[in-house]
């Protein structure tokens, strides 16, 4: 899992790492029981204030995506996700809802909205199933 | 003191050299654990504020206070406390790195052995050297090594990369990230002037720019990056009647329009959209972008 920073987006540090860990997390990049880089070597790497990569894992503990083992470090956790059903489309909501906003100010019609969505979720359900079969 | 009062204090601080009024009632706030930039033209004043921080200089009027003390008064307590790089360092030169930092540490209550053994080495700094045989990175080096192993809550960098080569300048940003902020996050405040924005970009929470002495714009980088945009459009002909009042800058060329904003962008992208744009993309500007463009802000009357 390699993290980056686009100070261009408009979204908060922190956020970033947020989104890029969970979609690691979602995609395969980084697997259950895998530890997350440690907070000051990525804070240094990145060349980002220390402070936000652990606003970054917090916000991440407090979503039930990672949890901190004393004195080993942060893992990803298992991925029986602790929300129920509802509480998780909330989430995407907002992120669909994003992406919305975003295709109506570039004039990405409905259908071609519709299309796109399909092509990514075919796209990442492959990377998914090549990355099973490789293992 | 109050452990919830700010490590920074200024108020309404002017400092007159002569005629020229160098800071000019400047006010701002820098709490705690905060990294905090603060940016400005040579002679904006930040050199002038900063040394009225170290009670280097008095001010003619207003005031600071640092940890909640007064420096004029507690001098040696809120000096006990901090740690200052500027930019043109110095040593005695005939003292070797060793002595140097033997030297620097003797000033202090507390002296961590460890990140000054690590930061040697990091640096490949040669303890037997003599200080006035280091090159300029040298010795920003030996000064962050000195400033950084005394663990002070609070760091005061004053243009501390500049003239330094690139892979110097981001050792040093990385070594206040790792080696200062780590240590006990909650008690490391940065306090850093300097040009080179972009390169501290991501470690700076809070910023204020300073013009003319005069507090121009304070703002939290993530929502100064959310507020200032930048819109690019491409229209198949240009519309007519296009209501641009309230942005900061319109750059013009043919059917394509480069738009600056300060919030509220959504409106503008709607009346954008509304014409059929070619193209419309959206981006923000980075904390080095905003700078430049808070020249174009309104100014108080001076």
């Amino acid at each position: 899992m390699l993290l980056q920073i686009d100070f261009k987006s408009g979204k908060p540090v922190y956020l970033q790492l947020v989104d890029q860990i969970r979609y690691a997390a979602a995609s395969g990049g980084l697997r259950t029981g895998e530890p997350l880089p440690s907070i000051r070597p990525l804070a240094e790497e990145l060349r980002v204030n220390r402070n936000t990569v652990a606003k970054a894992y917090a916000e991440l503990e407090s979503q039930g995506v990672i949890e901190t083992i004393p004195g080993k470090g942060c893992f990803l956790k298992e991925s029986q996700s602790p929300f129920t059903k509802s509480a998780r489309q909330k989430i995407l909501v907002k992120e669909i809802d994003e992406a919305v906003v975003a295709a109506h100010h570039l004039q990405v019609d409905r259908e071609a909205f519709l299309a796109l969505v399909k092509e990514r979720l075919d796209s990442f359900e492959r990377k998914v199933k090549d990355k099973a079969d490789n293992d | 003191m109050n452990p919830d009062s700010p490590i920074i204090e200024i108020q309404n601080l002017s400092r007159r050299y002569g005629k020229l009024d160098a800071v000019n009632g400047l006010s701002l706030t820098v709490r705690a654990g905060k990294c905090y930039g603060f940016f400005g033209r040579n002679g904006a004043g930040k050199t002038t504020t900063i040394k009225c921080l170290l009670n280097l200089l008095r001010p003619d009027a207003g005031g600071v206070r640092l940890f909640g003390l007064d420096p004029r008064r507690d001098e040696v307590a809120v000096k006990a406390r901090l740690a200052y790089v500027p930019d043109m360092v110095a040593f005695y030169p005939w003292m070797t790195v060793r002595d140097t930092l033997e030297y620097v540490a003797s000033f202090r209550r507390h002296w961590n052995a460890d990140i000054e053994a690590d930061l040697l080495t990091r640096f490949h700094l040669d303890p037997q050297q003599k200080s006035s045989h280091l090159s300029k990175g040298q010795r920003t080096q030996l000064a962050l090594i000195g400033a950084i192993c005394p663990e002070p809550e609070l760091l005061v960098l004053d243009e501390p990369t500049s003239g330094l080569d690139p892979i110097v300048r981001r050792e040093f940003i990385e070594t206040v990230i790792g080696a200062y902020q780590s240590g006990d996050p909650g008690r490391r405040t940065v306090f850093v002037s300097t040009h080179l924005i972009s390169e501290f970009e991501g470690l700076i929470d809070e910023f204020t720019i300073i013009d003319k002495g005069r507090n121009l714009l304070t703002m939290e980088a993530d929502a100064a990056r959310d507020q200032f945009r930048k819109i690019r459009v491409r229209f198949a002909e240009l519309p007519a009647g296009l209501d641009l009042s309230g942005t900061l800058k319109v750059k013009q060329n043919g059917r394509e329009m480069e738009i600056l904003t300060n919030g509220n962008s959504a409106p503008l992208l709607a009346q954008l959209k509304s014409y059929a744009p070619e193209e419309l993309r959206c981006e923000a500007l980075s904390l080095e972008e905003i700078f430049v463009a808070s020249d174009l802000l309104p100014k108080a009357a001076a």
